[in-house]
């Protein structure tokens, strides 16, 4: 039996093309929008996956990781000194007006930490030292975000408000597609890009004030005048910091240190290191609607599919009407031909699939190499797809069945 | 009112009061079909049609029997019901002893794979499939399992019509004949008591429509089978055991 289907399927050369090539662009929609749905949603919790923290201090209200109101630095000594703790690092993430080395200026958020501390430390980076975060006024990007910042290369240098910004590092696989770039510095740089404003300098001449912005780089290392800003002031207590990082004590229960935490530091709300990375991704998942919008893009591949495979296999069957009405002439029971049918449709969806895979996986990897787009195809997902396309495929047999079982055998003989 | 009505067997056909005579139990048993008093009714046109107006009809089993009347006279929709295809609208239908036309779909099904083979003017073989391959269908449809054990039968079958040499060849590379002659072997598949024919030298040429003709006389007659065939050729006759003319939906001599 296994012969009908395969060389119904092989019959018509061309027929059978068109219909691999509706498969694959269906199969292909779904993939790329599952991939990229996926790829996002890795990816707006992927700069915590690799934090390497326990747990997470925030404040009560937080969000999620770039929206959470201010603890004092304070909080980061009383996690110090509480017991199980083997030790603790902060986090500060701000937003800051970024401006180009054009003159473009852009919203950027700045991540303050511990260069050199126990977190962070797994980062993929692929130029630059994080130890050179330590000199004032530098940062590291990730390489997906240069574009953004208008840099190329090491040493490159922008605006942060009105204070210098020199790119030391590069890093990948750090930054989501939705927060838009991150400069990643030392806290005591990101302190002091937070508290920088717009410069406006007036100068009051002939009894007229006249006030003018400092769009420029007042520090521009080509013009002569620059002088060199002032080293960041040291952190004090009072400083405003987002996150505290801690790394448990080995055999430290950390369902009984989150407790401890909490109840000593009423204000705060601690989580684990994968709740907090699951609590980020389902943010963008539910506030921002790309779930729905990507699925949407899903199911009209899906949709497109069905439609393909329910036409070509319709009209396979159709023109083996007769055949097939000999086999139920025979006595073959119906389910011999739907066999026949559900056969054809999983031949179409294998080699409707397995093309489809080989082509959303390169193109991810183009996209991942020149647009820093991660269309995350997981063998979960690829397994997935794979039995979505074989619902889709004999789903829409059923179309095709339905004609097969009311055709009745008397067609045999009409010549 | 019809032809049936007139004719004294009819009523003992009916039912369990037929089987518990043993004169008639054995002719029923020598006979390969009887039919009586069967009646078709079309309703599928504005009005109802009767195209079948009460056959009576027996079929001795090893004969070669020949149906012949004018286009539209309800040959085929008659062949139809004596194979277990149609149902009639009245009448009851005894295939090898056994009443048909009492069965549910799928008991007609069964019945029809052990018992019948058919042959059809438009050979219905697949196009994709080769010629062993189309019989190789029929006989995995009817049961035979094994790859091997079915392409061995699918030679001898072909073998029986003498086309074993083109058993690899698809049916767009044989000739009407050689593709009736395949169909004859996928009819032979499962070795069905009766084999039943709607015109099968109609789209051939008298050269191969008697090749065909003598092919299905030899099939019955080494191997016992009842063969019905529906036909216009006046050149079958001599090849037929019995011939039943059938006009207007009556059956004439
Ligand atoms: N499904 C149907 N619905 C309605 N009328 C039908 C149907 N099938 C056949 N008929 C009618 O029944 C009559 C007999 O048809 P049938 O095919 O049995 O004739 P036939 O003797 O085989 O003719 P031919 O020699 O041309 O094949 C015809 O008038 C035909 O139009
Ligand atoms: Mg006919």
């Amino acid at each position: 039996m296994a012969s009908i289907a395969r060389k119904n399927l092989f019959e018509d050369v061309p027929r059978f093309l068109v219909a691999q090539a509706g498969i694959m662009f269906a199969v292909s929609l779904v993939t790329i929008q599952t991939g990229i749905l996926n790829g996002f949603v890795q990816s707006t919790g992927q700069l915590i996956d690799q934090s390497g923290a326990d747990l997470w201090v925030s404040s009560k209200r937080m969000q999620q990781l770039e929206v959470s109101p201010p603890i004092p630095l304070q909080r980061l000594l009383q996690v110090r000194e509480m017991e199980g703790v083997a030790y603790a690092d902060p986090l500060a993430i701000r937003q800051v007006l970024w401006q180009t080395p054009k003159g473009q200026t852009t919203v950027a958020r700045v991540y303050g930490f511990q260069p050199g501390g126990a977190f962070f430390t797994q980062w993929q980076l692929v130029a630059g030292e994080v130890g050179d975060l330590k000199t004032p006024y530098t940062f590291i990007a990730d390489r997906a975000n240069l574009n953004t910042l208008d840099l190329h290369e090491i040493g490159d240098r922008g605006l942060v408000g009105s204070l210098p910004a020199r790119l030391v590092g590069i890093t990948k696989n750090t930054s989501s597609i939705v927060s838009g770039a991150i400069l990643f510095t030392s806290l005591e740089t990101a302190s002091a890009y937070t508290k920088t404003g717009t410069t406006i300098r007036c100068r009051i001449r002939a009894g007229a004030t006249e006030c003018l912005t400092a769009l420029e780089d007042p520090y521009n290392q080509n013009s002569a005048s620059s002088t060199p800003p002032k080293a960041p002031e040291p952190i004090s207590l009072a400083d405003p910091i987002s996150f505290v990082l801690l790394k448990a004590k080995p055999d430290q229960n950390l369902e009984q240190l989150r407790q401890q935490i909490e109840a000593a530091l009423p204000d705060t709300r601690v989580v684990t290191n994968a709740e907090m990375a699951e609590i980020t991704r389902s943010f963008w998942l539910r506030r921002t609607g790309v779930g729905f919008v990507l699925g949407l893009g899903a199911a009209v591949g899906f949709i497109v599919g069905v439609v393909v495979v329910s036409q070509i296999l319709y009209a396979s069957v159709s023109d083996h009407l007769r055949e097939f009405g000999t086999l139920k002439a025979m006595g073959a029971s119906d389910w011999v031909i739907y066999r026949v049918i559900t056969e054809q449709a999983l031949w179409m969806a294998v080699l409707g699939y397995l093309p489809s895979m080989v082509l959303c996986l390169g193109l991810g990897s183009w996209t991942m190499a020149t647009k820093g787009i991660l269309i995350l195809i997981t063998p979960a997902i690829a397994g997935g797809i794979l039995g979505i396309t074989i619902v889709m495929c004999v789903g829409s047999a059923l179309f095709a069945i339905q004609k097969v079982t009311h055709v009745d055998p008397a067609i045999v003989f009409k010549a | 009112m019809t032809l049936s009505q007139t004719r004294p067997t009819q009523s003992i056909f009916n039912g369990s009061y037929a089987a518990s005579t043993p004169l008639i139990s054995s002719f029923r048993n020598s006979m390969a079909v009887v039919a009586s008093g069967v009646e078709m009714v079309y309703d599928s046109g504005a009005e109802p049609y009767a195209v079948l107006r009460g056959i009576d009809l027996e079929i001795q089993k090893g004969d070669v029997q020949l149906l012949m009347g004018p286009s539209g006279s309800g040959k085929t929709t008659l062949l139809s019901i004596l194979g277990g295809i149609l149902t009639p609208t009245a009448g009851k239908v005894f295939l090898m002893g056994q009443e048909i036309t009492g069965m549910t779909r799928n008991q007609l099904a069964k019945f029809r794979l052990k018992n019948v083979g058919f042959i059809f003017q438009g050979f219905n073989l697949f196009p994709a499939l080769t010629a062993a391959e189309n019989v190789e269908v029929a006989l995995k449809v009817k049961g035979l399992r094994g790859l091997q054990a079915r392409r061995q039968v699918a030679i001898e079958l072909l073998e029986q019509v003498g086309l074993a040499d083109r058993m690899h060849h698809l049916p767009k590379d044989l000739s009407g004949g050689q593709k009736q002659r395949v169909a004859i072997a996928r009819a032979l598949a499962g070795d069905p008591h009766i084999i039943m024919a709607d015109e099968p030298t109609a789209s051939l040429d008298s050269q191969s429509g008697h090749a065909v003709i003598e092919l299905l006389r030899q099939l019955a007659k080494n191997a016992g089978r009842t063969v019905l065939i529906v036909t216009h050729d006046p050149r079958l006759v001599d090849a037929a055991d019995r011939i039943t003319y059938l006009e207007d939906g009556m059956i004439h001599g």
